[in-house]
């Protein structure tokens, strides 16, 4: 116990004396550590917006409008039976109109269009949902084999191209993200090393002293060793209270954004907070506790 | 009890800095290890703090062979051996007192001990009424005292004092050796390493006489040879 309140004490004493040598260290973990929870949240809203995309992805059958329910119940059924097919609906010619008058409730010219012509002009629909969005080439592809009189025309939209588009987009992302948080890592790891041996060589007579009089290398390294996780929990600690309220003034943007999608971003990093900073004080302490000890082994040649 | 016995040093695998050196010495002794720059003398001080090894031959103290010493052993040896400087090696942000303690508190010595020891060595040196100044703002001869009752704090059989008079003006050089010649009354062992004739012939012990990594000369009530 005395042994660890004179290392906790003698740390605490390090950091004090050098404070604006303390304040850089932290700065920078702090720029690396920021950056790298931004590049979390640059990746969840990415994937956010390709899962409100995957959802709008609509492989359509239009049907012929005297099509019997028995024939489109056999259809429905072949279709089920596809490898890559997950679930296929079946929309009515009726409860297509209601959709339809639904969707166009604020826009009367459309809806006087609609009973100006006097009938319901609105196909029946099989909505074909893949078991794979990102594979939903492949049923287009077995749906363009049905050889079948009811099916009047279909809809394979470009969906495909914009999910390749998003993903290229996302990859891209990550691929950069995963450069920039690398080179904030190995930056953040030279001037550590750099604030510890510029430390170190301060207390260069100290040591020699601390050696002279007999202190075991532990407790002369100890210290600085405990120094290092104070500036990993002081940056992790500084990083969460900077970027919750960043996240809280960001998520009323990505409502109105992500209209209608539940897309939280604040609700994520709250469920997952200790996962999120616990990793990133451990990485950030191992980073540190090594470059400590690097330094400390160089230039006090324990 | 110090024996180095028979112990060769070299540097870089070229130069020779120690060449078969033999000695002796007895506990209780007052020993004046003497000689030029480069004679030696420096590298047996290192040698018998462990930290550096001989290349041949045994240096053992006490019962301790210390020829191949670990650096872990290292801490556990410089507890037992005290060490004073020309430079004196204070924290220059500590109090005298501060400085003293230190030396306890990294080696592990509970608080109550080190409130016992610490005004007891202080008082030994004669620097009670002087435990509260910082080093820069009292003489060379009192840091020198606050170095040496750090070196006391162990409670050292043995006091390595490598030229411990070497930045101060006579009066203070001989109010250190007479310190020294009381520490040795007590019984601890005084290895005096230096080069100022006055004092080794003062002091009238056994003198060392070293050159070019030899010995020269060694007797019982020696003078300063060279």
């Amino acid at each position: 116990m005395l042994f660890l309140y004179r290392i906790i004490k003698f740390s605490f004493q390090d950091i004090v004396r050098n404070i604006w040598l303390s304040v850089a260290t932290i700065m920078v973990l702090l720029l690396a550590l920021f950056s790298i929870n931004t590049l979390i949240t640059v990746h969840l809203i990415s994937n956010s917006a390709i899962q409100a995309v995957k959802t709008k992805i609509n492989i359509s059958l239009y049907l012929n409008a005297d099509s019997t329910e028995a024939q489109i119940s056999t259809l429905k059924t072949k279709i089920s039976k596809l490898d890559n097919v997950q679930q296929v609906n079946y929309i009515s010619k009726q409860s297509a109109i209601n959709s339809f008058r639904v969707k166009y409730a604020n826009n009367p010219q459309v809806l006087t269009a609609l009973r100006e012509l006097g009938r319901n002009p609105l196909s029946p629909s099989l909505t074909i949902v893949p078991r794979d969005f990102n594979e939903s080439n492949l049923v287009i592809n077995e749906l363009k084999t049905l050889n079948n009189p009811i099916i009047e025309s279909h809809d394979f939209s470009n969906n495909t191209l914009i999910l390749t588009k998003i993903n290229k987009l996302t990859k891209r992302i990550n691929e950069v993200g995963l450069f920039i948080i690398s080179i904030f890592i190995l930056i953040s790891l030279l001037v550590v090393y750099n604030a510890i041996r510029v430390a170190i060589y301060t207390h260069r007579r100290e040591i020699e002293i601390m050696r002279l009089v007999g202190a075991s290398n532990s407790f002369i390294y100890m210290p600085y060793l405990f120094s290092a996780l104070i500036y990993s929990f002081l940056s992790v600690l500084i990083v969460i209270l900077i970027f919750y309220p960043f996240l809280t003034l960001l998520q009323p943007y990505l409502n109105s954004f992500f209209l209608n999608y539940n897309i939280n971003i604040l609700a994520y990093f709250i469920n997952n907070f200790v996962l999120i900073f616990g990793s990133q004080f451990l990485v950030v302490a191992v980073i540190n506790a090594v470059a400590s000890l690097f330094a400390v082994r160089k230039y006090a040649k324990i | 009890m110090i024996n180095l016995d028979n112990i060769s040093k070299t540097y870089q695998g070229q130069v020779k800095v120690l060449t078969d050196v033999n000695i002796l010495i007895k506990p209780g002794e007052f020993v004046s290890i003497v000689g030029q720059s480069g004679a030696g003398k420096t590298t047996l001080v290192r040698l018998l703090i462990g930290e550096e090894h001989v290349d041949q031959g045994r240096i053992i103290i006490g019962d301790w062979d210390i020829t191949k010493i670990s650096r872990h052993e290292v801490p556990y040896l410089r507890r037992q051996i005290g060490v004073i400087f020309q430079d004196f090696k204070l924290i220059r942000k500590k109090t005298l007192e501060e400085n003293v303690s230190f030396a306890l508190q990294v080696s592990g010595a509970k608080p109550n001990k080190i409130k016992k020891i610490v005004p007891s060595v202080l008082k030994i040196v004669g620097l009670d009424a002087e435990k509260n100044r910082y080093p820069h703002e009292v003489s060379g001869g009192e840091q020198q005292r606050t170095a040496i009752a750090r070196a006391l704090v162990h409670q050292p059989k043995i006091l390595l004092a490598d030229e411990p008079t070497g930045n101060l003006d006579a009066i203070n050089a001989n109010d250190i050796v007479n310190l020294l010649l009381r520490i040795n009354k007590f019984g601890t062992t005084v290895v005096l390493v230096t080069h100022n004739k006055e004092i080794v012939n003062r002091l009238n012990r056994r003198v060392i006489t070293m050159d070019h990594g030899q010995i020269i000369n060694d007797q019982e009530r020696g003078k300063y040879l060279l």
